[in-house]
């Protein structure tokens, strides 16, 4: 990102990609987690949501650690492959 | 934002936490009260006296009664006492839990009780900030993820946390409020990251449904049948058959005899041959949360129809985590432990916002009009978000004894009350310098707990049970006081006037 933006405007882009990107990123790596481990469905889903908001911690820190404002949103972006995997047969029937 | 990872993460932990701070500090000072949300309860309702029936002879009393004044109903439940409260209530018809008649266990009368916010009320802010439900647990959701990304970001920063530990040089200003907010930190870390992320973990379905819309197309009831819930049927047949209802006696004792202290105890159809009871352990019965479990029995044959439920490690997992934040295992030596643990976290949090003042009171003496308005409100805020907010708990005590007891909605008014103690002190620390904002609220916080006992004794009959209670409030407002005092000593300038001389003797 060049200098010439103001500076509220980095903080609010980021914020929104720690918030937001944040927890898509971490809904879609749960639905991932529970499509792709190889148990029932009712303990996949426990076990794929428990570890949930650690990954909500670490692309919130990502949003703010990231070297410039638009890599930021890489686990938002990150997030559009997980949530295939995790909805295929819902995108299949589509 | 900054140009190192420990540079940008130091910004990060600095604003955010400050920002959030001041609710989070909210959540975790209610979250400490509700620790001992029964007893405080029972301090709110002085009516409920304490005696020493058992849990047999109380849901006999309870029973008597219900037989008596709803022969017809297709739901009783009597909730008993135990050793957290005295209290025995009794309900009839649809609505099963909660609320109900308040009886004197003694003689199985009813008992006019105050209407209260009660201990409980601490405990639904804690996770709903008292907004509209739904709401708040989503608002204190998105807070605890903060409080995760700042333990994180502060460890980040802190990277002599070994040396932290032993760290505290105390009546040094700014030093010493960093100190205390490193040791503090340091010390009880895996405490503060246990109950954050449990506390998470309690809605753990509301927050992340992810896993449910993938694999059970978002219908949580078709979730919960896969897990193998099972429900008994009611045998129609048998609803027109009337039956006499078993003994309770043996019902009670080998249901106590398996979970320990019962909380409730639900009969369905009584007076038909298709009588149930259902008989709920306390909470407290197990690590794992016991929310929702039963023993049911067959209400003429006595016979067990269905144990608790064995879990599924998975569900086992949850529900283990979910009881580490709800802390009901242990009896009172973990409750204690919990509370000190708790108070701490409050305190790391407090400091934590006091520091980000301390730390930039010079610096803003110097700066802008508009930035020193800025400030100005920084503090404002954290005065009545820590001072206050703890003034506001006190008050809603003194609320609960000073309001007339047949006034109409009193527990609104209570809870009113808690509110416009906390917007007054808001106002107040607008008003008033930051120092003395702070000594005033403290002072007035301090001799509102220490008071707590004298205004017990004034306002209802002494009851022994009450004691640790209040004790517990004078040695709270004995804290308080200290912090007041602290306040208005005129200390941390020394060094700084010390250096100020120093520089002018070197012109």
């Amino acid at each position: 990102m060049s200098n010439t933006r103001p500076v509220w405007l980095l903080i609010v882009s980021r914020a929104a990609a720690a918030l937001l990107g944040g927890y898509a990123f971490s809904y879609a790596a749960t639905a991932f987690l529970a499509r792709v481990l190889p148990m029932p469905a009712v303990d996949a889903v426990i076990v794929a949501s428990l570890p949930s908001f650690a990954f909500y911690t670490c692309a919130f820190l990502w949003a703010f650690a990231s070297r410039d404002a638009l890599r930021a949103w890489w686990p938002a972006a990150l997030a559009v492959p997980l949530a295939a995997v995790g909805f295929w047969p819902q995108l299949w029937s589509l | 934002m900054k140009n190192t990872f420990t540079q940008s993460m130091a910004w990060l932990h600095t604003w955010a936490g400050l920002i959030f701070g001041w609710l989070l500090f909210a959540i975790f000072a209610t979250g400490t009260l509700a620790v001992f949300d029964s007893e405080i309860d029972n301090w709110m309702r002085p009516e409920v006296r304490s005696h020493d029936l058992t849990q047999l002879q109380a849901a006999q009393r309870g029973l008597a009664y219900l037989t008596q004044h709803a022969p017809g109903a297709s739901n009783w439940n009597i909730s008993l006492p135990d050793a957290r409260s005295p209290g025995l209530q009794v309900a009839s018809g649809e609505r099963r839990r909660g609320g109900g008649t308040a009886l004197d266990p003694h003689t199985g009368e009813p008992i006019e009780v105050r209407e209260t916010a009660g201990g409980s009320f601490f405990f639904r802010f804690h996770f709903t900030l008292n907004l509209p439900r739904n709401w708040g647990i989503f608002v204190v959701g998105a807070l605890a993820i903060v409080m995760l990304v700042g333990l994180v970001s502060g460890i980040v920063i802190h990277k002599k946390i070994f040396k932290e530990f032993f760290t505290f040089r105390p009546g040094k200003g700014q030093r010493s409020w960093l100190d205390f907010h490193n040791a503090s930190a340091v010390l009880l870390l895996p405490f503060h990251l246990m109950i954050t992320y449990t506390g998470l973990v309690i809605f753990l379905l509301i927050y992340m449904p992810a896993a449910v819309d993938a694999l059970f197309e978002g219908d949580n009831q078709a979730y919960y049948k896969a897990q193998g819930e099972q429900r008994l049927l009611t045998p129609r047949a048998a609803l027109k058959q009337p039956a006499a209802l078993v003994d309770l006696a043996p019902v009670l004792a080998s249901a106590q005899e398996r979970l320990g202290a019962i909380s409730s105890i639900g009969i369905s159809n009584p007076g038909t041959a298709a009588a149930r009871i259902e008989v709920r352990p306390t909470l407290g019965y197990r690590i794992a949360l016991s929310k929702g479990q039963a023993m049911v029995f067959d209400g003429v044959s006595g016979e067990l129809l269905r144990d608790v439920p064995d879990m599924r490690p998975a569900v086992l997992t949850q529900r283990v985590m979910a009881g580490l934040h709800f802390a009901q295992f242990g009896g009172y030596p973990m409750r204690w432990l919990y509370f000190v643990c708790a108070l701490v976290s409050t305190a790391m949090i407090g400091t934590g916002l006091v520091l980000f003042c301390v730390k930039r009171r010079r610096k803003y003496a110097s700066a802008s009009v508009s930035a020193q308005r800025w400030y100005k409100v920084a503090e404002s805020f954290n005065v009545a978000f820590v001072a206050g907010l703890m003034l506001a708990c006190a008050g809603l005590l003194w609320a609960n004894r000073l309001l007339p007891v047949e006034l109409a909605q009193r527990a609104n008014w209570e809870v009113k009350a808690f509110f416009a103690v906390w917007l007054l002190s808001l106002l107040h620390a607008g008003l008033r310098p930051a120092q003395r904002a702070w000594a005033e609220q403290l002072g007035l916080a301090a001799v509102l707990c220490i008071g707590l006992p004298v205004l017990g004794a004034l306002t209802a009959q002494h009851d022994p049970a009450h004691r640790v209670l209040e004790a517990t409030s004078v040695v709270l407002g004995g804290l308080l006081a200290y912090a007041a005092w602290r306040c208005v000593a005129p200390r941390e300038e020394k060094p700084a006037r010390k250096r100020a001389t120093v520089a002018v003797e070197g012109q």
